[in-house]
């Protein structure tokens, strides 16, 4: 049986295909996220489907998450990301205790117990403080890419501490640095350092380790070393951490 | 009780309205359809509200909604109106006592459902006066004072001062100059008492030193004064003591309603209703005794629900312990859509809700309860009644919901949800409910979603 799981984030789309026979992931992909969400996610698994080629069987079930699962109506369920990105997570860093996700416009601590269930988790409030909706206005501000980021990261010598976690005055404050000659490698290493502090308050005392780190951020390089900076623990960053949400979906696909 | 219990809409209110007169239904002077106040008062927050289907919600709804007319009645009748202030459930049982005096709670203007669609331009009106939206939504009543458009403007306004909300001191400081006297009375900040100070343990448990206590009996003494000037009549312990012994019976009332509802099978009064009645025990709508006809009423068909095995939701919902007021009534429908059921509740105000002792001097035991007051207190004392009270109820989750600018909350969520977690070991969350919330509501439904599959989740295991 194959059952997919559709990650409607507020960047990107994701969609993961899961083999029950095979217990294993036999197609994933992402696309940017547009104004036609339940188009472009039907869409996005429609060519995940065909691309396993003739012969595949249909898709018997489908779960949808992210803040944009209820646009999709063709899916048979819909599921928080927190529950997602657990069940994603049980699979494939099964010993987990936290999980610390940072998507587009969230970021999320989610603790979780032996078993992998999740006993409690924080989100952030209302505003992009933190998110990479957060990395995006910076990118922006210092004519860069996104994934150009953790490039620029690695050429910082001097974090420079950056005191506005609000985005739109982080990025006055941005181009203040910016006007007193600050390099841009160690503003972008400033900023996550910053964003890593303030996952870090959230946490507060209750992070028990091993941390798995997932969501699209996680893909920044740096990000992770920051968070293990700020924590003061280690951070695995999970595989395809991008796909961790859809993949638990797919997961819990096979449970409804 | 009248047929299976529903959440229904405004509109479906009104063919219901229609049926239940048909079975003959009684209703009181301040009866009729729901959907009434939508055009007389521009509550057009009701048409996103989903209602509880009884003849007793019916009953309370209307009773909320048409204080104002009862204001204006009293006034009429030429008795005095005094606005209780920051205080919450104290001052009124002093001029209850009274029967020239009629106590009201400015404070809830806020509240109004009117409000929350910014329909009546009342937040406009505290922004130029200088309280801006970085103030709790109590700013409201700043505008209800100055347009006169909502309530009658009181005789006199009683408000504490000292152990209170920052922001609320900085609204009622700017009506006096606007021409509003304030008479003010001093709540002392509780303080667990020192190693072999003489202490005395409050209604509903907490300890406070007994000069704090005498502090506080001297300040209620001044507002008896106050209101005795007022009346222009003696408020005397016997009349006092009977307001306390009238106020307890709307506290025991309500105790039973909630203590039911709260641990029921299948809750059988929805989240929204039960947040409703709660507040009558503290100002009554302006009526003490139809504030008792409202909850008996209610409390009868809670009663019959439970013992039909008849709820408004699943039995399966996950029981969640609540914590403050919302500031968007559509949050207590957004919970039950979630799958969360109340199970609890402290919205700020667990002292209203306790007996007044009633073989103290009057004023002893008034300033007792006053100091039992959960928000005049440290937060740790807040969060232990909490944890107490999830335990008792088994509650298998907590919210704590903040409402925007409003300093009492920004750290006290903080400290409450740590304790829970450190002694419960439950499920918390923290939301954020601005009076409009419409751009927040699917971050609100993904949090409270969240939080019910994680006890679902932990059922599990």
């Amino acid at each position: 049986m194959i059952t997919a799981g559709i990650d409607a984030g507020s960047r990107t789309i994701k969609a993961v295909l899961w083999d029950s026979e095979k217990s294993a992931v036999v197609n994933s992909g992402a696309i940017d996220q547009g104004v036609e969400q339940r188009r472009l996610a039907g869409e996005l698994v429609e060519r995940l489907l065909s691309e396993l080629g003739a012969g595949r069987p249909p898709i018997a079930r489908t779960v949808a998450t992210g803040y944009g699962r209820n646009l999709i109506d063709f899916a048979d369920a819909r599921i928080t990301e927190i529950t997602c990105h657990a069940a994603g997570v049980a699979l494939v860093a099964p010993s987990t205790r936290t999980i610390i996700e940072i998507g587009g416009q969230d970021n999320k601590v989610i603790r979780l117990d032996e078993s992998g269930t999740v006993c409690d988790f924080d989100m952030n409030d209302r505003c992009a403080a933190g998110t990479g909706r957060f990395l995006e206005v910076v990118a922006t501000r210092l004519g860069v890419q996104l994934d150009e980021l953790g490039l620029l990261v690695q050429q910082s010598r001097c974090p420079t501490p950056i005191s506005s976690m609000c985005a739109v005055f982080a990025e006055t404050e941005i181009v203040g640095l910016l006007a007193g000659g600050r390099h841009p490698a160690d503003i972008v290493a400033g900023v996550q350092a910053a964003i890593s502090l303030r996952v870090s308050s959230m946490a507060g005392r209750n992070v028990v380790c091993p941390i798995c780190f997932t969501g699209g951020v996680a893909l920044v390089p740096g990000m992770a070393k920051a968070l293990q900076s700020a924590l003061g623990h280690p951070v695995a960053v999970a595989p395809h951490p991008l796909l961790t949400g859809a993949l638990g979906a797919a997961l819990l696909a096979l449970e409804i | 009780m009248n047929g299976p219990p529903q959440k229904l809409c405004l509109d479906e209110w009104d063919a219901r309205h229609a049926s239940l007169l048909a079975d003959g239904m009684r209703e009181p002077a301040y009866g009729g359809l729901l959907s009434r106040h939508v055009g007389e008062r521009g509550d057009t927050r009701l048409r996103h509200l989903l209602f509880d289907s009884s003849a007793a919600a019916l009953r309370l709804w209307n009773f909320l909604l048409t204080e104002e007319d009862r204001l204006r009645g009293h006034r009429a009748a030429g008795r005095k109106l005094v606005g209780a202030m920051k205080d919450l459930g104290t001052v009124p049982v002093m001029a209850f006592a009274s029967p020239d005096l009629v106590a009201f709670y400015p404070d809830g203007a806020w509240w109004t459902p009117c409000l929350m669609e910014h329909s009546d331009g009342l937040l406009a009106v505290a922004d130029r006066l200088g309280i801006d939206d970085s103030f709790c939504p109590v700013r409201a009543m700043l505008g209800a004072f100055v347009t006169g458009s909502h309530f009658p403007i009181p005789e006199l306004l009683v408000c504490s001062a000292g152990a209170v909300c920052d922001d609320f001191s900085a609204i009622a400081q700017r009506l006096e100059p606007l021409g509003f006297p304030v008479f003010w009375w001093e709540i002392p900040r509780r303080r667990s008492p020192e190693p072999g100070e003489s202490a005395l343990t409050l209604p509903g448990g907490l300890e406070a030193p007994e000069c704090q206590i005498a502090l506080t009996r001297l300040e209620l003494g001044r507002v008896r004064l106050a209101l005795e000037e007022l009346a222009g009549g003696p408020l005397d312990d016997a009349s006092l003591s009977a307001s306390i012994r009238a106020a307890n019976l709307i506290r025991r009332r309500l105790r039973a309603l909630r203590d039911l509802a709260f641990t029921a099978e299948a809750s059988p009064l929805p989240a929204l209703e039960l947040l409703i009645a709660e507040m009558l025990a503290l100002h009554y709508c302006s009526d003490r005794d139809e504030s008792l006809v409202v909850l008996e009423r209610l409390l009868a068909e809670v009663q019959a629900r439970v013992a039909a095995g008849q709820g408004v939701l699943s039995v399966d919902a996950a029981r969640v312990f609540w914590v403050n007021p919302v500031a968007d009534l559509r949050v207590m429908n957004l919970l039950e859509e979630c799958g969360g059921r109340l199970c609890g509740t402290d919205l700020m105000f667990g002292h209203a809700l306790v007996d007044i002792p009633e073989d103290l001097p009057p004023l002893e035991a008034l300033a007792r309860v006053a100091l039992a007051d959960p928000m005049v207190g440290p937060a740790q004392d807040r969060a232990r009644m909490i944890c107490a009270e999830m335990r008792r109820l088994g509650a298998e989750a907590l919210v704590v919901s903040r409402i925007p600018g409003a300093s009492h909350c920004c750290r006290e969520g903080d400290i409450i949800r740590q304790f829970v977690r450190e002694n419960t070991g439950l499920p918390t969350l923290e939301i954020e409910v601005p009076p409009l919330s419409d751009a927040m509501m699917p971050a609100l439904h993904s949090r409270l979603l969240a939080l019910v599959e994680t006890v679902i989740g932990r059922r599990a295991l």
